[in-house]
């Protein structure tokens, strides 16, 4: 404690661009393979292709929603601890921007393969009939463009204002960052409860679950963090963001091991009330996820997802040894990764599990899109906000 | 000090500081001066005294692990031995069996967290020594300005480096005004 007032003068970190380039591109390239594999089951295996697309574009679109989550949240509540870090979190969370443009080919070519309401008439099932009102094209495009303008907006608009005071230091960014992400906060829970239910929940219409969208978001908010204790993590061992210590550590630590258990817990509720009740309409959805070999992965996840990681996110001496942690992080974003294959899949290889190389053509694709991406952002501007009011204590971090 | 006082038992040597930063950097050179049985009292928390103060790990959260544990296997102890065994009664036509664990969840859970927060609250006052109904310290009529504006280190004559005249020298050279001894 009391450190000298000296030590604050950090010195202005920015990611080296020809490295950035290099990664940029070979995460670029990555990503063409996975479109040409992709584009081929497009026109050869369409069904095949529809159902592996939105699974990779949900693995990407949750990771990087969960950033723009831990940045709003960062922001919003005027938090200290991690402004060294709340810049990946803004990068992260700026890959939302490019998302929609990997929706379109559902959109175009695959929305009557994926929700079977898609080219329902009218009059045909009662039970499509009364939820018309929410499931037609014209609203569900509407939809579409408020998800992307609503979370794309927020993200560009706290990482500019970050950027801003980046360049002319001055505060009254960071109280317009608070505003604008105070705003966010019911926008993000509207925007991202209401697409898992349209691109999820609907890939059943008949199928609803209350807690669909909190489930979702726990799993975003879980896999993000455990992708920024990697970044920052990658980035130290290339000698950048020297200022993050075991401190920082232990915190990211702590919210890997709440949304571990929030997981587990919301999971759960859905779970045993679902099965409780017993109705049709909705035990449909552990029915199937419970047959032949899906029997096996659903088991694994509830395993993998909260029993494997949760002693070592519970005691302090493993959050605060980075390998460990980074350990569990690796294995926390298989697990979201496993998640919400045993959320998509099914629907389609209703009598068990069905790998297809188009599963992992379009986590390609979709993912090595987005890391380009994550680059590009990494290195345009400092690797913290330099010169942020709160920067001094989150160098000198105790908790 | 009156004769009365002077008869007691000496309980240590009090000092007060006048902010909680001189008050910081005096806990952090009596640290390094190997004492032990010594406090600090502010009128509010001062944070990163317990590292100035050189204090380890609460035993707080093994005792509490330990609770959880207790009411973990508790939960699982008094929900699957009478339905698994001794009394089984079908339900909702769901057998019992470990596939329909689930339904034992919320009771399990429930006595975790229950033993769980009743260890820590229970712990806490054992710990502290709660209820404490006499304390030497409030023999100091200066001490009184604690809950106020006060910022005190008081250090016990049972420490083995303590002595009436060094400790009170050292206190003072730690910047501490009004150093007094005071008696149980």
């Amino acid at each position: 404690m009391s450190l000298p007032q000296e030590s604050l003068a950090l010195t202005v970190e920015r990611f080296d661009q020809p490295t950035a380039r290099k990664f940029s591109s070979l995460c670029f390239a990555v990503s063409l393979l996975g479109l040409a594999v992709s584009a081929f089951g497009l026109v050869t295996a369409r069904e095949q292709f529809a159902f592996s697309w939105l699974f990779g574009f949900i693995v990407v679109f949750t990771i990087s929603v969960g950033g723009l989550f831990w940045a709003i949240l960062h922001t919003a509540t005027d938090s200290e601890w991690g402004v060294l870090i709340r810049r990946q979190m803004e990068n992260l969370a700026s890959i939302v921007t490019i998302l929609p443009l990997f929706f379109l080919p559902l959109l175009l070519w695959c929305a009557p393969i994926l929700w079977k309401w898609w080219d329902m008439a009218i009059g045909v099932d009662p039970l499509l009939d009364a939820k018309s009102a929410f499931l037609n094209h014209g609203f569900f495009i509407f939809r579409f463009i408020v998800y992307f303008a609503g979370l794309g907006g927020i993200a560009f608009l706290l990482r500019k204002l970050s950027i801003q005071q980046d360049h002319d230091g001055a505060s009254k960014h960071t109280l317009q960052m608070r505003k604008v992400a105070i705003a966010g906060l019911p926008i993000f829970g509207v925007c991202l409860t209401f697409a898992a239910v349209d691109w999820l929940m609907g890939l059943d219409y008949h199928w609803f679950s209350t807690m669909w969208g909190v489930y979702i978001f726990a799993g975003a908010a879980g896999s993000s963090m455990a992708a920024l204790v990697l970044i920052v993590t990658a980035l130290r061992a290339n000698g950048y963001l020297k200022a993050v210590n075991l401190e920082h550590y232990h915190i990211m630590g702590k919210f890997l091991l709440t949304f571990t258990v929030f997981w587990a817990y919301i999971g759960y509720s859905q779970y045993m009330l679902i099965w409780y009740a017993n109705i049709p309409e909705e035990t449909i959805y552990f029915k199937i996820r419970n047959t032949e070999s899906w029997n096996l992965l659903s088991t694994f996840l509830v395993f993998g997802r909260f029993f494997f990681p949760f002693p070592f996110l519970l005691f302090q001496a493993t959050k605060k040894r980075p390998i460990i942690l980074c350990t569990v992080a690796v294995w926390i974003i298989a697990m979201q990764v496993v998640d919400l294959y045993v959320i998509v899949l099914p629907s389609l290889h209703q009598t068990g599990l069905r790998a297809s190389m188009y599963d992992l053509s379009s986590l390609l694709a979709i993912g090595g899109a987005a890391a380009g991406y994550f680059f590009r952002q990494l290195s345009s501007c400092n690797l913290y906000p330099s010169r942020d009011p709160r920067l001094s204590g989150s160098v000198h971090l105790s908790n | 000090m009156n004769a009365m006082s002077q008869q007691r038992k000496v309980y240590g040597l009090g000092a007060e500081f006048n902010s909680a930063a001189d008050l910081m950097e005096a806990a952090e050179k009596i640290r390094d001066k190997g004492f032990s049985k010594w406090d600090v009292h502010t009128p509010f928390p001062v944070h990163g005294m317990d590292k100035a103060m050189g204090l380890g790990k609460s035993w707080l959260s093994s005792i509490v692990f330990v609770g959880g544990l207790t009411g973990l296997l508790t939960g699982v102890a008094l929900t699957t031995v009478p339905s698994f065994a001794l009394y089984p009664i079908i339900v909702h036509g769901k057998p019992y069996s470990w596939p329909t664990i689930p339904a034992f969840f919320p009771i399990i859970f429930e006595l975790t967290v229950l033993l769980s927060a009743l260890t820590t609250v229970g712990s806490m006052f054992l710990l502290n020594q709660l209820p404490k109904w006499y304390h030497p310290v409030f023999n100091w009529d200066r001490f009184k300005k604690v809950t106020d504006d006060g910022f005190f280190i008081v250090i016990e004559a049972r420490d083995s480096k303590f002595s009436e005249t060094r400790t009170k020298v050292l206190l003072q050279e730690l910047g501490g005004s009004n150093v007094t001894l005071i008696h149980d």
